[in-house]
């Protein structure tokens, strides 16, 4: 049933990527997916767990992210790990904002994705309401298993992009007066409480 | 840092102050009661020099707190850190407390201890919740008492009179949802997420910066003429917000 | 005898097409996207404040200028000590041998003499204090 809906995609059967561009799409990804430099932002615990999988046992230099990077300009991911205070989202913010295209975020740890057990006036509720996140991993803190997996994700993500898509790797501009990536009820709707810190809104009387 | 003349002063106080091993280290005191333990000797010696400023002295795990009037706390801490009798060097805290019955008052606490006799005292103002929040600064008694002032203006709101920069630290600069310790503060702020969120990727970096700490840094004369300009106004800006909002 | 320097021809042109083909490639294929935050100087996440132009203090100058100088003398030692064994001979020697009872001191002296020429210089510096770091 044909219809007018944009959100709908429509697929050319005869339409295919040359052999030339896959090939060449498959070379860049496996150039990128294969060494992707971390910045790690490590504020807090999961910084601690990163080191660790950084480290012999658990080696991140075998997944290509051999040099830590701590400036942005030269790192390919940015590994949020640990929780982010709102005094600190200017600084995270900047930070994504100075590091080149392409680019990518991977939210360890359940402060940098949701706040974790931070619910409260200081922290802010997952990072994807600053900046944009590809991969999120859970724990308080992950295992380096946990983060590994994680970081496999993303080479699989990093796989499956395509020269020509023109959406990908786009810079962002933030709204200029609010500074805001998504709107205000989408980020009032991501910081929402559930379970039991639902009951932590009283104040006294 | 005791002078030699007065080691003999010192050295009756000295030994008296802790139970001591054959070696001369402190024996740690176990099975210590929860009301009723030895009182720590400079509680006497205050409300012999101040009379009726010191309203009550309370012993709980061994430690002597004594509740002082507000208008004699920085004589008293000036009086605790000069005597050579007392010589309480190190400021180890300032804090406050609020509790839940809404009745008592606020409580600002200071943490002291005389290093070399072994001693810990622990001073407190109350501060009727309904009246302007306000204690002496003892900034120019200890140096340590900067930050220490600062975070509890930042999280009770108690303005300390005579500090040269009085400002949050904790919270940034221009945090308008007010002060984050109090009971009546909800948990998770007073403004919605996305709120907050706009304020604190609006709050300014320069903020932090006073004229105070760039003069001591020796960075202030390196800055552009306008940056000067506007962190010297910012100074004054800041000061008469900072006295509007308290006076709202 | 210009063909022994075949490989460093071919050398320098491999240089060159390498610096050509990663300046070429990176520039035709990147999409650049400057915003004015990402080109800001990176200072932490935070505004920089200031010029990055610092005034350097002399003392790394006067240490750099005062190792140039030194090290010339012990760069001069070298042919010196390649040609030792001919200087300590009075007569040229004969099958790379000094005759007996022909040996001088004259490669010695001439090296001690240009020595004590900057052994002079070494005691003016050390004594102005330009070796003492602060």
């Amino acid at each position: 049933m044909p219809t007018n809906d944009a959100r709908l995609v429509t697929v050319d059967p005869a339409a295919q990527d040359g052999w030339v561009a896959t090939r060449l799409d498959f070379l860049v990804n496996w150039a990128r997916a294969g060494s992707l430099w971390p910045m790690p932002f490590g504020t807090a615990c999961c910084a601690i767990e990163f080191m660790a999988t950084a480290a012999s046992r658990f080696d991140l230099a075998r997944f290509g992210m051999e040099r830590l990077s701590y400036s942005p300009r030269q790192a390919d991911v940015l590994i949020c790990a640990g929780r982010v205070p709102l005094k600190l989202a200017p600084v995270l913010r900047r930070i994504y904002q100075q590091m080149p295209q392409p680019k990518w975020v991977i939210s360890m740890g359940a402060c940098a994705s949701t706040g974790g057990m931070f619910d409260n006036y200081a922290v802010v509720q997952g990072i994807d309401t600053i900046i944009p996140v590809d991969v999120y991993v859970p724990g308080c803190p992950p295992r380096p298993e946990a983060l590994i997996h994680g970081i496999i994700m993303l080479q699989k993500k990093v796989m499956q992009e395509r020269l020509k898509d023109r959406e990908l790797h786009v810079e962002m501009e933030p709204d200029p007066t609010s500074q805001l990536y998504i709107p205000p009820s989408r980020i009032d709707e991501l910081s929402e409480p559930f379970g039991n810190s639902v009951h932590q809104t009283r104040s006294a009387p | 840092m005791t002078a030699p003349s007065d080691a003999t002063a010192l050295a009756p106080i000295l030994s008296a102050a802790v139970a001591e091993d054959s070696n001369g280290s402190p024996i740690t005191p176990g099975l210590i009661a929860h009301r009723g333990g030895p009182v720590n000797g400079t509680a006497d010696t205050l409300a012999v020099q101040f009379g009726e400023a010191v309203l009550r002295t309370e012993v709980v795990w061994g430690e002597t707190t004594v509740y002082l009037r507000a208008d004699m706390l920085h004589a008293a801490v000036r009086w605790l850190h000069d005597t050579p009798s007392e010589r309480y060097d190190y400021l180890v805290d300032i804090t406050a407390v609020e509790y839940r019955d809404a009745d008592r008052p606020l409580e600002v606490v200071w943490h002291l201890r005389a290093l070399q006799r072994r001693r810990f005292l622990r001073l407190k103002v109350e501060l009727v919740k309904r009246q302007p929040l306000v204690v002496d600064s003892i900034i120019d008694i200890y140096s340590g008492a900067d930050w220490l002032e600062r975070e509890c203006y930042d999280m009770f709101g108690i303005r300390f009179d005579g500090h040269p920069d009085l400002r949050r630290i904790l919270m940034w600069d221009t945090y308008r949802e007010g002060f984050p310790l109090r009971k009546d503060f909800p948990l998770r702020g007073r403004f919605s997420r996305a709120e907050q969120l706009k304020q604190a990727l609006a709050a300014d970096p320069e903020a932090r910066y006073s004229v105070n700490e760039l003069s001591i840094a020796e960075a202030f004369d390196s800055l552009p003429e306008d940056m000067k300009r506007r962190i010297a106004a910012r100074d004054e800006t800041a000061r008469d917000n900072a006295a509007a909002e308290f006076d709202a | 005898m210009l063909r022994n320097y075949l490989p460093v021809l071919l050398l320098l042109g491999f240089v060159i097409l390498n610096a050509v083909l990663i300046l070429g490639i990176a520039h035709w294929t990147v999409r650049a996207q400057p915003t004015a935050v990402k080109l800001q100087p990176y200072e932490s996440g935070m505004v920089p404040l200031g010029d990055a132009r610092d005034r350097f203090s002399v003392k790394f100058y006067l240490v750099a200028m005062l190792f140039i100088v030194f090290d010339i003398e012990t760069v001069l030692m070298i042919p010196w000590s390649v040609y030792y064994r001919q200087l300590s001979c009075a007569v040229p020697m004969v099958n790379n041998v000094c005759p007996t009872g022909q040996l001088s001191f004259f490669g010695l002296g001439e090296m001690l003499v240009f020595m004590l020429i900057l052994v002079i210089g070494f005691v003016y510096v050390w004594k102005k204090g330009a070796l003492t770091w602060d």
